[in-house]
């Protein structure tokens, strides 16, 4: 029995200590069908599995669909080429950024200045985040333009933009019956992706310039960027004071969605008064320093 | 008898803990866990918070070897230098992975096709940005390319929130 011990060790520990560390080996692959045909019997087989998946993007892609969505933006929009000013945008943006749900993303966060006077912000999916000259003019201090900020990195953080693409978009090149979609998506399955694609930046754009989050999302946001700005050291009811300004405002987005009065006094209760901290004086010359 | 028995008992209950520990001490793929960061610009912080000092930049691809854990954070091994990186800058983070290949395959599947595994290597890619830039040549991806190509210096941003009292 007592030699049986070493034996019985050794008979459990081996086949846990290699059992690990099978190398996988290469299977045989079929001939290689067309495209086409590859992408019509995919979007066969995938299309009813296409709904439970549809708003799982890498943050890769996420980056790739963002980039496209600011690419539109700029094409509409000229930058404010101002280094000092958008150094000073970035660093408040990422003074925020960094005390969000997520505080990093594929490429980072990046901020720019739109050289427009309307009043407008943009969130672009992935961490772009472009600002007009007309807003940050409104806003009086370092804290409500940190608010500002905030607000729309907590739209990133929560990928408000990336939800706003329509389930329709994600199943219709998926549920397109086979040789059909084949057909329709001239380079098979490149093809259908890049068709997605366009749809996805057609609907991100859309919400950014158009019809605006949903009520819940921009709630949420307020939400989200009322702790950023608690966690981060800015007075937290500066969101509560730009969005006051905002909703007596006729330009941008904001004529047509302008926050409602409901919206600003859920902000107030979040945002309780805090009282001044020793370094606020700084932030304010800082800003006044800026030239937007 | 009895005691005999026992005694065998206790042998086999032995070599069973035994055998399991040679499974811990030599688990698969070595002692330590390598990850490979995902993201660029990423830093190793000396503390897991972002406003601790940096320690060191580590590139995109760079490959760590983990720690230990400590909520989102996770400390690594990097050129011989020890820090912390957040999860989100390391591939897949500890999460599952996601992606439009699991949406065009359909999600995890115990049976791979060929035709999944062609399709494993789509979704957003660089290739279709270039497919789309060729589509739509009005879009101006040049600024977007200038907008982040500006990168703020680390200690540069610790020197503002300090000024500002901001943490």
């Amino acid at each position: 029995m007592r030699r049986f011990i070493p034996v019985l060790t050794l008979a459990v520990g081996l086949p846990l200590m290699v059992g690990f560390n099978i190398p996988s080996l290469p299977l045989p692959s079929p001939p290689l069908p067309s495209q086409a045909q590859k992408a019509a019997e995919v979007v066969t087989k995938t299309g009813t599995k296409a709904v439970q998946a549809s708003r799982s993007l890498s943050d890769a892609e996420e980056y790739y669909l963002g980039r496209a969505v600011a690419a539109r933006l700029l094409a509409r929009y000229p930058l404010y080429r101002n280094p000092e000013a958008t150094l000073y945008v970035n660093q408040v943006g990422l003074a925020v950024a960094r005390k969000s749900s997520r505080p990093t993303t594929y490429r980072g966060y990046h901020f720019a200045i739109l050289d427009s006077q309307e009043p407008n912000a943009f969130a672009c999916p992935g961490g772009l985040i472009l600002v007009t000259r007309g807003l940050i003019r409104m806003c009086a201090t370092e804290d409500e333009l940190a608010a500002v900020l905030a607000h729309e990195v907590a739209h990133v953080a929560r990928k408000d933009g990336v939800n706003s693409i329509s389930q329709a978009r994600w199943s219709e090149v998926l549920t397109t019956a086979g040789a059909e979609a084949a057909r329709q998506y001239g380079g098979g399955v490149a093809g259908a992706v890049l068709n997605l694609f366009e749809g996805a930046v057609e609907d991100v754009f859309r919400t950014l310039v158009v019809t605006g989050y949903s009520r819940q999302a921009e709630e949420a946001a307020d939400k989200e960027a009322v702790s950023m700005l608690s966690r981060a050291g800015y007075q937290p009811q500066a969101l509560a004071a730009v969005l006051g300004k905002i909703s007596g405002t006729s330009g941008g987005m904001f004529r047509t969605h302008p926050p409602s009065s409901e919206r600003l006094a859920r902000v107030k209760t979040l945002a309780r008064e805090s009282s001044p901290g020793p370094k606020d004086k700084v932030r304010a010359e800082r800003f006044q320093r800026v030239k937007f | 008898m009895n005691r005999r028995r026992r005694g065998r008992l206790s042998r086999v209950g032995a070599a069973l803990l035994l055998g399991a520990m040679s499974f811990l001490i030599f688990p698969a793929g070595g002692w330590s866990q390598n990850l490979t960061v995902s993201l660029s610009n990423q830093q190793l912080y000396s503390q897991p918070s972002f406003t601790s000092p940096p320690v060191m930049p580590v590139p995109q691809g760079a490959q760590v070897s983990l720690v230990s854990r400590q909520g989102d954070w996770m400390q690594v091994d990097y050129q011989g230098k020890r820090g912390w990186l957040h999860k989100a800058a390391v591939a897949g983070g500890g999460s599952p992975a996601s992606g439009l290949p699991a949406l065009l395959g359909g999600g995890p599947v115990r049976q791979t096709t060929h035709d999944e595994v062609a399709l494993a290597g789509k979704g957003f890619t660089p290739e279709v940005e270039a497919g789309f830039r060729q589509k739509n040549p009005g879009l101006n991806y040049a600024q977007v390319d200038e907008v982040e190509r500006l990168q703020v210096d680390p200690a540069k941003l610790q020197a503002f929130l300090q000024e500002g009292g901001l943490n």
